[in-house]
């Protein structure tokens, strides 16, 4: 009698459990399939674009043209706000007029000029605001980085050229107090006064010159800081005599 | 030969109106009685296992029921789903068609970008260069136009010198019909302008030699 009770109750359950095995009914197709991820609309290889094509590297550039109590001298510089450049001291010195133009050929009027006595560095003030400017890096580059120098190296077209940061050395011309930054990174003259930026596009130094064996020499990032935040160490452009 | 043992039989109470309980007897009944109870027990197995059959029958036929609707419906479902799949398939390649169209024109644009982009930075340059040019140029003129007016009056010096100088000549040529201090004043005269004159040129021909 138990043996069949038994048989009876595994039967049963053997039912039950087969009924769980059992395939379930489809559910109704729906009538609006949605993707489970959403398509992305980001274009690609846009890169930091302007409007007019050019990217924010070349947009801050600016070329300067010093029309010279005695002779005619080209350099660069970059924007750091809308109305204000940073340059080399030698790029501007001398001056009877600075001519600025940007990277599409515009004039930018200045107003202004001063330069830094304990740095090779000059800041431009200017009537017209600048088509852009870059952020500053938090410190200064370490050997290894990767640097990018856009300027006007003879004069002539824009030009960006790359490198990296090989080290530190002592100012061999004596123009800059503290240390100097060297990279590899070609520059040429007519280059003085252009940005060195890292691979974010932030500044990490201005160029000011170039070695013998064709390394380039920049005024690091911590130097201009410290320059800019005390406004007594700029004097005021002096006239031609 | 021995007798399985055989369950007791229960014996039937008399029909007094109530319930009665009998005692069981002890195990030796006796082998009439076993002989009797076995075919019923036998029905009631056979009985049983029809039950059982049947109720196995009948699961085994909803079972069969409910899967030939389920393979009926997801038959269904299955040419639903592939409908709507060779649906989106053909309007994922419509789209894929457009889209290379797109990129193609994407692609194109961005090359004309790049050129116009160079092209603005040639002429940027150009710009520049006439800029440069100019200045220099300006400069030139201006020192041109400084140098002119340097000999122009270097000219106009000498010219006064020899004039002057004429002069004297014409006063030594009549020597008597002046005073000698007169004269000799007139030829110190004579002499500071020429030098002056001299010196001028001298400057001049230094600058146009630089």
């Amino acid at each position: 009698m138990r043996g069949r009770r038994a048989v009876v109750l595994a039967s049963s359950l053997a039912l039950v459990a087969g009924c769980t095995v059992l395939p379930s009914l489809p559910d109704p197709v729906p009538s609006d399939i949605t993707p489970t991820v959403a398509p992305s609309l980001v274009a690609r290889g846009g890169g930091n674009l302007s409007p007019d094509g050019f990217d924010a590297v070349r947009r801050m550039a600016v070329r300067i043209r010093n029309v010279g109590c005695s002779g005619l001298s080209t350099g660069s510089g970059f924007a750091i706000d809308e109305h204000t450049l940073i340059t080399n001291r030698h790029v501007v010195a001398d001056s009877e007029v600075l001519q600025v133009s940007t990277y599409d050929g515009r004039d930018i009027e200045v107003m202004a000029a001063s330069t830094a006595g304990l740095a090779d560095l000059a800041v431009v003030r200017t009537d017209d605001p600048l088509p852009s400017y870059p952020e500053l890096a938090e410190n200064d580059p370490r050997a290894g980085d990767l640097v990018t120098v856009v300027g006007y190296p003879d004069g002539g077209a824009l030009s960006v050229t790359e490198g990296e940061v090989i080290g530190r050395t002592t100012d061999p011309l004596n123009e800059n107090l503290g240390e100097v930054l060297v990279t590899d990174a070609p520059v040429e003259p007519g280059s003085s006064g252009s940005a060195a930026l890292d691979d974010t596009g932030r500044v990490i130094g201005v160029v000011y010159a170039k070695t013998s064996d064709g390394r380039s020499l920049l005024i690091p990032l911590s130097t201009v800081q410290q320059l800019l935040s005390d406004a007594a160490a700029f004097a005021t452009l002096p006239p031609c005599d | 030969m021995s007798h399985p043992p055989q369950p007791p039989a229960w014996r039937q109470p008399p029909d007094t109106g109530h319930p009665q309980v009998v005692p069981a007897p002890s195990s030796g009944t006796s082998a009439p009685a076993a002989a009797h109870g076995a075919p019923a027990q036998r029905r009631r197995r056979s009985r049983a296992a029809v039950v059982v059959l049947t109720l196995l029958l009948l699961a085994a036929l909803g079972v069969g029921a409910y899967l030939w609707l389920t393979t009926v419906r997801w038959q269904e479902d299955s040419a639903a789903w592939e409908a709507r799949a060779r649906d989106h398939a053909a309007q994922a390649a419509a789209l894929q068609a457009e889209l290379d169209g797109v990129n193609a024109e994407l692609l194109s644009a961005r090359e004309q970008l790049a050129a116009a982009t160079e092209r603005i930075t040639e002429l940027a340059d150009e710009k520049a260069q006439l800029g440069d040019e100019t200045v220099a140029a300006q400069r030139y003129l201006d020192y041109q136009t400084r140098v002119s007016e340097a000999a122009g009056v270097v000219a106009t010096a000498l010219g006064q010198c020899i004039e002057a100088q004429s002069q004297l000549i014409g006063y030594l040529e009549n020597r008597d019909a002046y005073d000698p201090e007169d004269l000799e004043r007139f030829a110190d005269d004579v002499q500071a302008v020429c030098d002056e004159a001299t010196q001028a040129n001298e400057q001049l021909q230094q600058e146009l030699q630089q």
